[in-house]
């Protein structure tokens, strides 16, 4: 389990209903499938397919209705609030689609705000090296409101992996975004899982974000439909259209 | 954490500091208070000890039962050379210190008819603590001093004549000296020095003193005071300077300590209405920040954290709030001094004074009601889910939820009646039944908030109706906008609920007691004129009734004096004790529940006619006999021979003969002299000859007609109301802050919305005047739910009142106008968040996100 490609994340049989009877809406129906330590899976599918909700689901944030998912040998489906806030903690990272920084803290406040909340110093050479690889230079100090939208989604996206957590979770991260900003924050993605090791989990309906990702998992409605190398944005697209 | 916070509530430092004001103006209030009463006490500290600086032991006649007029017995002369000759007396000398009215030449009177002045004796100089600022002690009887504030505020100056007057006589003196005492001011107190014989003759104390001041020399205080105890009897008292002035400091902070309560039960006021403000601005702030704590929940932020944060921001305000407050306070005390002052109660007052206990009471109230009323909200942070941070989510209000809160209201509603009823009927006594009627009031106010967003639709829709007809689409936005969230309308209108409850209960209580009163004296009372003390409480002199019954076009004058004495044997407190002259019945109609006019006619100086109240309270009935306990020590027992009702508060408790009050109650000046006009005469003309011969005679005294009766009394009444409306004024601003944070934190939350009205063509006026009726309609359904409260508790309290003659009356009008005064209120404090509201850029509104 510890070795360097084994399987970070398991889903086994996992389905999620949301309300009852007959307005009941099954947004995810008998899911399995698991996810490699650094590796970047990026998961699409239209409007409804299950793919935010499934993310949810393998991030702790929502449990599913039947089924299991163990992240980093650990069960997850079961777990209590302080149990949870203790894995956010160690081992999970978030990227969201409205940056979500602060606008009250400076981009290192915001950058170092995990290790904050859970108590720790930051290591100041993995520090240098996270606004190096940011781009954050001179602008450290800088308020969010003072920043563009790409190098506020740069300082979450490294704000996400400064606790150098199991797996980061990116949900729709180039939603808010134009091309360059968007590229820019993908390239940074990419280079957190070569150079990092890190896993990344990505939900988008961004083509372009999806070629980026060394797998492609589709859904629709609520079902794994397509599980494969992503290809070019192009091929992508075409993928889709047969999905939709 | 700890400095996320901190910098997050800087980040909105001016909602922050609204919510702050509603702290500040609360500890504020309650720092005010204690600073000027102390103040106040210490002054009058210092008044007692600098008069004594050169004093070692005092010796005055034994206050049994003190007097509401403030007179204390005089005692023989002869005692002043058995003192002299005692062992270790250096200086001794007797004193006058008696209370007096002052008029210039033309009688008019100096300073305000409610201040004391003391006609006193100076002293020899090895005693006399007062300075000589400009001139020097009078020498002879024709001569006064007069210490230099009241002098500089009657614009009078040495050589300027100063009548002085007692009960007994008037007399005019050139005044030939200026005099001060210590630091202190002694407010509207003032002080006029004559040579001993003077001032024992123009008191009508000749051979007496008030006091003897005695110097030691070379023995110490304590054991001068037991050498002259042995050559005193015991209907004196000796005591050392020090016991003398702590003695009479006690008195007076007995006497006008109901002053600090009645200031902190409305310091209490504008904190429970501030506590209704910082509740809903954490409420409206932790909603507005839900996906923030989402998003700090799913970087690993515990519930705790969440919690801690929100507390530490309330931590924050509160102790900010209260520092500030607490330096407020000290403009609050000299505005509340000032206010004091306007009334005519013009106290002595010194360099400020800030005990450790202000300074404690106000951090920990400050800090303590933040916490309290932001705990809820608090709680509130910790139940958001961390996918907040991903998805739009509001915090559910369950359908359980919202009947178990409206159990609780309706719990509360009922204990917080029940308070209120046992504290009415229970029979507790004064402090416990106010206690226990003060904290129901409360707990029904708590209730009916708790309540209260069930009635917010109802009552919006009332509100809103006149407005909806006016502006049809402008009208009919704002009334849905209140009712949109009616959980946060309410508690914005039930913080002005409170103030308006407590005003509209004034209001409609004084307008009772003002008509019952009006009631009472037409009843009760068949002479066209009284004549009194011009100050109301004092007495007068006995020779003024027979002077008055000489005036022509007057039948007969009869005379009401009193006194206040203890009950013995069962303690009832202090009662009253009136005599009548045997003429009363051709003046006064009393309502005889046992006995009739013969039984006052036929009483004997061992016999007494109680008020059945009175007597219903100590369990007395006809038969029973009575001990009382008077002012010189007397004990007299007394038969009780006939009861009856006083719905005017005339009489007091007890009926006594006149001679019985001379002897046994040291009591021979008049209280009220009712004036019988002979058939026919024109009573204005009576009224202006008799005010004449008061004037010359008798300047202390003041003849008033039945109408200037009742008004004399109605514009007291409407001077305390003046001053109860001030002092509730402060709650009132702190609820309109209250309104205008609750509106600028919506207006902040439908930004969007906003732009979309501007953008399909709502233009900037009409944005304006739908967040204007917003509030109106807000403040509006606070004034309707505060006046019902304010009227079921006046109404509830009149209750037991009813015997006395208390009865209801509802000033519609006043009522109305408060309605009004709300409505404009809620247009004030709409004017800021308007404003910005109109002003938003709409490209920028619809993109915000």
């Amino acid at each position: 389990m510890e070795n360097s490609n084994g399987q970070v994340v398991q889903a086994s049989g996992v389905s999620r209903r949301f309300g009852e009877g007959a307005a009941a809406v099954d947004a995810l129906v008998d899911v399995s499938t698991a996810f490699d330590r650094g590796r970047f899976t990026a998961i699409m599918g239209p409007s409804g397919s299950g793919k935010s909700t499934l993310m949810h689901i393998l991030a702790g944030l929502d449990k599913p209705t039947a089924g299991t998912v163990v992240l980093d040998g650990q069960e997850i489906t079961s777990l209590d609030d302080t149990e949870l806030t203790k894995l956010r903690r160690d081992k999970l990272g978030f990227v969201f689609q409205f940056f979500n920084l602060l606008p009250v803290l400076t981009a290192e406040e915001n950058l170092v705000l995990p290790l904050s909340i859970a108590g720790r110093k930051p290591d100041q050479a993995w520090l240098d090296q996270l606004v190096d690889t940011v781009g954050l230079g001179d602008r450290r100090t800088h308020r969010p409101s003072e920043l563009s939208g790409g190098q506020q989604q740069r300082v979450a996206v490294a704000r996400a992996l400064v606790s150098k957590p199991t797996v980061v979770f990116a949900d729709e991260p180039t939603g808010n975004l134009d091309s360059k900003a968007s590229s820019d924050v993908l390239r940074l993605l990419r280079h957190a899982v070569d150079d990092f090791g890190q896993t990344v989990i990505m939900v988008t309906h961004d083509p372009a974000a999806a070629a980026h990702a060394d797998r492609l998992i589709t859904l629709r409605d609520g079902r794994i439909v397509h599980d494969g190398a992503p290809g070019s944005a192009d091929e992508v697209i075409e993928l889709m259209k047969t999905i939709d | 954490m700890t400095s996320l916070a901190l910098k997050s509530l800087w980040a909105r430092k001016v909602r922050a500091l609204t919510t702050m004001l509603a702290v500040v103006i609360g500890v504020a209030f309650v720092a005010g208070t204690y600073i000027l009463t102390d103040t106040t006490f210490a002054a009058f500290d210092e008044i007692f000890e600098d008069s004594l600086a050169k004093t070692d032991v005092v010796i005055s006649a034994k206050d049994e039962v003190r007097q509401e007029s403030g007179e204390v017995p005089s005692f023989g002369a002869d005692l002043l050379p058995k003192v002299k000759q005692v062992r270790g007396v250096s200086v001794a000398a007797g004193q006058i210190f008696t209370p007096g009215g002052f008029f210039d030449e033309e009688n008019e009177q100096i300073g305000s008819k409610f201040a004391p002045k003391f006609i006193t004796s100076i002293l020899p100089e090895a005693l006399e603590t007062q300075t000589y600022t400009e001139g020097r002690l009078p020498r002879d009887a024709s001569e006064a001093a007069l210490d230099q504030d009241a002098a500089e505020e009657a614009g009078l100056g040495l050589g300027d004549t100063l009548k002085l007057a007692s009960v007994e006589r008037v007399a005019a003196y050139r005044i030939v000296g200026l005099t001060r005492l210590g630091d202190a001011s002694w407010g509207g107190a003032s002080i006029a020095g004559l040579v001993l014989p003077e001032a024992q003759r123009i008191t009508g104390k000749r051979g007496e003193f008030d006091q003897i001041a005695i110097a030691a020399a070379g023995v110490s205080e304590a054991t001068l005071k037991q050498r002259v105890e042995r050559v005193v009897p015991s209907s004196v008292l000796v005591e050392t300077a020090k016991q003398n002035a702590e003695r009479n400091s006690d008195q007076i902070r007995e006497d006008i300590g109901f002053l600090r309560i009645a200031l902190l039960v409305f310091a209490f006021v504008a904190l429970f209405v501030g506590a209704f403000l910082i509740f809903n601005t954490f409420s409206i702030t932790v909603a507005q920040r839900i996906r923030e704590f989402g998003m700090l929940r799913t970087l690993g932020a515990s519930r705790r954290q969440i919690l801690s944060s929100v507390v530490i921001e309330a931590l924050a305000i509160g102790l900010l709030g209260a520092l500030v407050g607490l330096l407020a306070g000290y403009g609050i005390a000299v505005g509340l001094n000032a206010l004091f002052v306007a009334i005519g109660i013009d106290l002595p007052t010194t360099a400020l004074v800030t005990k450790d206990r202000t300074i404690v009471v106000s951090l920990l109230i400050g800090i303590g009601v933040t916490l309290v009323s932001s705990f809820i909200p608090a709680l509130r942070s910790t139940r958001v889910p961390p996918i907040a941070a991903l998805l739009a989510i509001e915090l559910p209000h369950s359908r359980r939820r919202g009947l178990v809160t409206a159990a609780a209201a309706v719990l509360l509603g009922v204990a917080g009646l029940a308070m209120l009823l046992a504290g009415l009927f229970g029979g507790a006594d004064g402090g416990a039944a106010a206690g226990l009627m003060g904290g129901g009031a409360v707990v029904v106010i708590l209730g009916v908030s708790l309540f209260s967003p069930r009635l917010v639709r109802p009552l919006a829709s009332v509100a809103g109706k006149p407005l909806e007809i006016a502006r049809r689409l402008t009208g009919r936005l704002a009334r849905e906008n209140t009712q949109r969230n009616p959980a946060r309308t309410a508690v914005t209108a039930a913080a002005l609920m409170i103030g308006l409850a407590v005003v509209v209960f004034v209001t409609v209580f004084a307008a009772g007691i003002k008509s019952s009163i009006a009631t009472a004296v037409d009843e009760s009372f068949q002479g066209e004129l009284v004549i009194q003390n011009s100050d109301g409480f004092s007495p007068i002199s006995p020779r003024t009734a027979p002077a008055a019954a000489r005036v022509s076009g007057v039948e007969l004058v009869s005379s009401l004096r009193a006194a206040q004495a203890k009950l013995l044997d069962g303690g009832g407190g202090k009662p009253r004790v009136s005599s009548l002259s045997r003429n009363a019945d051709a003046v006064l109609n009393i309502d005889w529940t046992d006995g009739g006019p013969e039984t006052l006619r036929r009483l004997t100086d061992g016999e007494a006619i109680l008020n059945k109240s009175f007597a219903d309270g100590n369990d007395l009935a006809l038969g029973d006999r009575v001990r009382f306990l008077t002012q010189i020590g007397a004990k007299p027992e007394l038969e009780v021979v006939g009861e009856f009702e006083d719905k005017a508060g005339l009489l007091g408790s007890v009926i006594v003969t006149q001679g019985l009050m001379a002897r046994q109650f040291d009591q021979r000046d008049d209280l009220i002299d009712f004036v019988k006009l002979t058939p026919g005469a024109d009573a204005a003309r009576v009224q202006a000859s008799l005010a004449a011969l008061m004037k010359r005679d008798f300047p202390v005294a003041e003849v008033r007609n039945q109408q200037e009766l009742k008004e004399n009394q109605e514009e007291q009444i409407n001077q305390l109301l003046g001053l109860i409306y001030a002092l509730l004024g402060l709650a009132v601003i702190v609820s309109l802050f209250g309104i205008a944070n609750t509106l600028a934190l919506s207006i902040h939350e439908r930004t969007r919305e906003l732009g979309m009205l501007r953008a399909i063509g709502m233009s900037r006026r009409q944005v304006r005047t739908m967040i204007r009726y917003e509030a109106v309609i807000t403040a509006l359904i606070g004034a309707l739910l505060g006046m019902v409260l304010g009227v079921i508790f006046a109404a509830l309290i009149a209750q037991p009142l009813k015997d006395e003659g208390f009865a209801l009356s509802y000033p519609v009008g006043t009522l109305v106008a408060l309605l009004v005064f709300a409505a404009i209120a809620g247009v004030l404090a709409a004017i800021a968040p308007a404003r910005r509201a109109s002003r938003l850029n709409v490209l920028e509104s619809l993109q915000y996100e």
